[in-house]
């Protein structure tokens, strides 16, 4: 019985044994995230393009932003002479790197360039990249009115052999710029253009804007496989003009003393008016019972 | 005048005037008066080295002064509660708690304007709040109020006192300082039929007034709170809120009193078991309207719990001031209710006790609503040491509220000690019409 006993007991701690060296040897060889990079390609009017990158990993069945993580990007080709910068990315896994001035050569006589973003392998992560060709592409924003009817007018154009030249079936947003997004501009969220390359949309919006009624309107390609993110905007005067409630130097509560509302000064001072006066009365009373009682000795 | 009114007269004067102090009140004295001066010594070295000696910081802002400003203001409103409410209410068993409430209302509302100027930190500015004040303002109201209420508080004291001067300038040393004291506030006082009326006329006016006057003092005081926009402070029931806890430690403060002095100056015969009775059932009564107001104020916001108030809330619930929130509460409200709801809880020992705990909880109650608001800001506290997110009193600010408590009890001492805590000539009265 005893020994039927101590084998159980050395088969129990052997299994135990067993599951800690696994779980070890689970920690140690913990496997490496894999990643994934989006890269995109934006601008702006005629500002400095710039490159986003976006990184993201795979946690069951959800992505999740890959913080902290160092991306180099390429301008061309992965090598020492085409490299543009690097960025860190942040709690949303985004990372900015703007195109460097060393490569405008490069940029404004190809028609197409190709830009490239890596992620060295690290203890986390494995190995990583990403590729984007971007073509050259220009939009023309034209804003009219005509008898009262505001039209906004987009030309796409590409470059093919150093000519600009419209391009056709292309998707265009006409957009308000706000400080913090954008709103729909037209009536429809997005257009195709034509084989002249235009699109155009009627401008209805009752939006407001400065005190003048300027706007800031635009016409864009949003994440366009061939030509990337571009905006080109336009200021105009198609808002409503913004009343601005000034109360500087009016009697309100958040005034200066001198401004001090009149319906505050009024009454408040009116119930201390009788409040004290009562009080003032009462001081009299103690003077009249002191002489009625001087004269009572 | 029969030789039994004569003897009755001699009894009365004779147990309520007032009397030297014995072995306990001298220790007594001496110890608040070293608290006192400890506090000065605090004070000082805020003067000296500024509001840094203190712990409040950028968030927690307003500590224990604050707190005991508060407090203060509540402790104050029984002056309205027994003396005015009970005079114009005609309560009969009101006439031995009369003077005990006004000189606990007339002392504390000192000390609450002094607390006031100390939390201030450059004292010397105070006058700009005259000079330069905006009606707009509620810190200008309260001030207002402040000085309104300590003036008709006195007066209020004064005048049923007058009845009692020829007594105490009778019954002191002809030529010490105390009998020209006494000569100098009330020997006009002849008891005439003219001066009686006028003083009765005067105590009428002051009752009825000083009643909304109290009432606005701590609304105003609550309107400190409500008129900003902070979680635990965001309310339209803070008024009623704040007037209802002030009764009920007002109350309290009168039991402790009551107990005190009739156990020390021998006031069996004068302070009786009915007053106890009578004081305990008004205890229950203000300590339920106290919890309902409580239950509205953290229950409401709990139920919705929204995100800005949740830190505040949790805080106060399971948190870094749970322990404070449940205690006060308890002690405060819920304990003292379920003593004082049976006869046998009404009697002076027990009553005693549960109007300590009302007292203290009312403390802390005072510093739940003022502190863990400050350190809940809608917007997250950044670039601040990780210090700043609490608050914790120096010794310094701990001395000047001691301080400021013991003060408000010297007064209270110091008078009792020269004046009759109980009014004789009305006792008298009463005592005659009674026997007539």
């Amino acid at each position: 019985m005893k020994i039927k006993i101590s084998g159980v007991y050395i088969l129990l701690i052997g299994w135990c044994l067993f599951n800690i060296n696994q779980a070890a040897q689970a920690q140690t060889e913990k496997e490496k995230k894999t990643p994934r990079i989006n890269l995109a390609y934006h601008q702006l009017n005629d500002d400095l393009p710039y490159l986003q990158v976006d990184v993201k990993t795979k946690n069951g069945r959800r992505f999740e932003p890959v913080e902290g993580v160092d991306i180099n990007v390429f301008f061309g080709e992965e090598t020492a002479g085409g490299f543009m910068g690097r960025t860190i990315t942040n709690d949303k896994g985004i990372g900015v790197v703007n195109l460097d001035e060393k490569f405008s050569v490069q940029w404004d006589t190809l028609p197409s360039s190709t830009f490239i973003a890596t992620l060295t392998a690290n203890n986390e992560y494995e190995d990583a990249s990403a590729e984007v060709e971007i073509a050259k592409s220009r939009i023309e924003l034209t804003l009219e009115t005509e008898d009262s009817v505001r039209t906004m007018k987009a030309k796409v154009m590409a470059q093919e052999d150093g000519n600009w030249i419209p391009v056709p079936e292309t998707e265009i947003k006409f957009v308000v710029k706000r400080l913090l997004s954008n709103l729909q501009a037209g009536e429809e969220a997005s257009y195709y253009s034509d084989e002249e390359g235009t699109v155009m949309a009627e401008f209805t919006s009752k939006v407001p804007g400065d005190v003048d009624g300027n706007i800031i309107l635009g016409a864009k390609f949003e994440d366009n496989e061939l030509y990337g993110n571009r905006m080109v905007t336009k200021q105009v005067k198609w808002g409503v003009p913004l009343k601005v409630s000034d109360s500087f130097g009016k009697r309100t509560l958040w005034s200066t003393r001198s401004k001090t509302p009149y319906w505050l000064l009024i009454f408040p001072n009116l119930a201390i008016a009788c409040v004290w006066g009562a009080i003032v009365y009462l001081i009299f009373l103690i003077i009249k019972i002191k002489k009625i009682g001087k004269a009572n000795p | 005048m029969n030789t039994t009114t004569t003897a009755l007269e001699e009894k009365i004067t004779s147990d309520l005037l007032p009397q030297k102090f014995g072995r306990a009140g001298t220790i007594w004295t001496s110890v608040l008066v070293i608290i006192c001066l400890t506090g000065i010594i605090g004070y000082y070295r805020q003067l000296q080295n500024g509001l840094g000696v203190t712990g409040m910081r950028d968030y927690a802002s307003w500590g224990i002064y604050i707190s005991n400003f508060v407090f203060f203001v509540a402790i104050s409103l029984v002056g309205s509660l027994i003396t005015a409410i009970f005079r114009v209410t005609n309560v009969g068993w009101r006439t031995p708690l009369t003077r005990i409430s006004e000189i606990i209302a007339v002392s504390a509302i000192i000390f609450a304007g002094l607390i006031i100027i100390i939390d201030m930190g450059r004292p010397e500015r105070f006058i700009n709040l005259f000079i330069h004040g905006r009606l707009q303002s509620p810190i200008v109201w309260d001030v207002i109020v402040i000085t309104t209420y300590l003036t008709l508080s006195v007066l209020f004291l004064y005048f049923p006192l007058l009845a009692d001067m020829p007594i105490l300038i009778k019954n002191s040393k002809p030529g010490s300082s105390i009998n020209k004291f006494y000569r100098f506030i009330g020997s006009f006082w002849k008891g005439t039929t003219e001066q009686v009326n006028l003083s009765g006329k005067a105590i009428q006016i002051i009752s009825i007034m000083i009643i909304p006057i109290a009432l606005g003092i701590h609304t105003v005081t609550s309107w400190l709170f409500a008129t900003t926009y902070r979680p635990g402070w965001d309310s339209t029931n803070f008024g009623a809120y704040f007037v209802s806890g002030a009764f009920l430690v007002g109350a309290g403060g009168v039991v402790v009193a009551m107990y005190v002095f009739r156990r020390f100056y021998k006031l069996d015969a004068y302070i009786t078991e009915r007053h106890f009775d009578h004081m305990g059932k008004t205890l229950v009564m203000l300590a339920l309207l106290y919890l309902y107001f409580n239950i509205n104020e953290y229950l409401v916001p709990a139920f919705k719990m929204k995100k800005a108030e949740e830190h505040h809330l949790m805080g106060l619930f399971t948190g870094e001031f749970s322990i404070i929130f449940w205690f006060a509460i308890l002690i405060g409200m819920i304990i003292p209710v379920m003593v004082l709801i049976f006869p046998r809880g009404r009697k002076p020992k027990t009553m005693f006790i549960m109007g300590v705990f009302v007292v203290v909880g009312a403390w802390f109650k005072r510093f739940l609503i003022v502190t863990p608001t400050l350190l809940s800001p809608f917007l997250p506290i950044s670039d601040a040491p990780e210090s700043y997110q609490h608050y914790l009193p120096t010794w310094e600010e701990w001395a000047i509220t001691m301080g400021t408590l013991a003060g408000t009890l010297l007064i209270i001492t110091l008078f009792v000690r020269y004046f009759p805590i109980i009014p004789i000539h009305e006792t008298i009265e009463e005592q005659e019409n009674i026997k007539a």
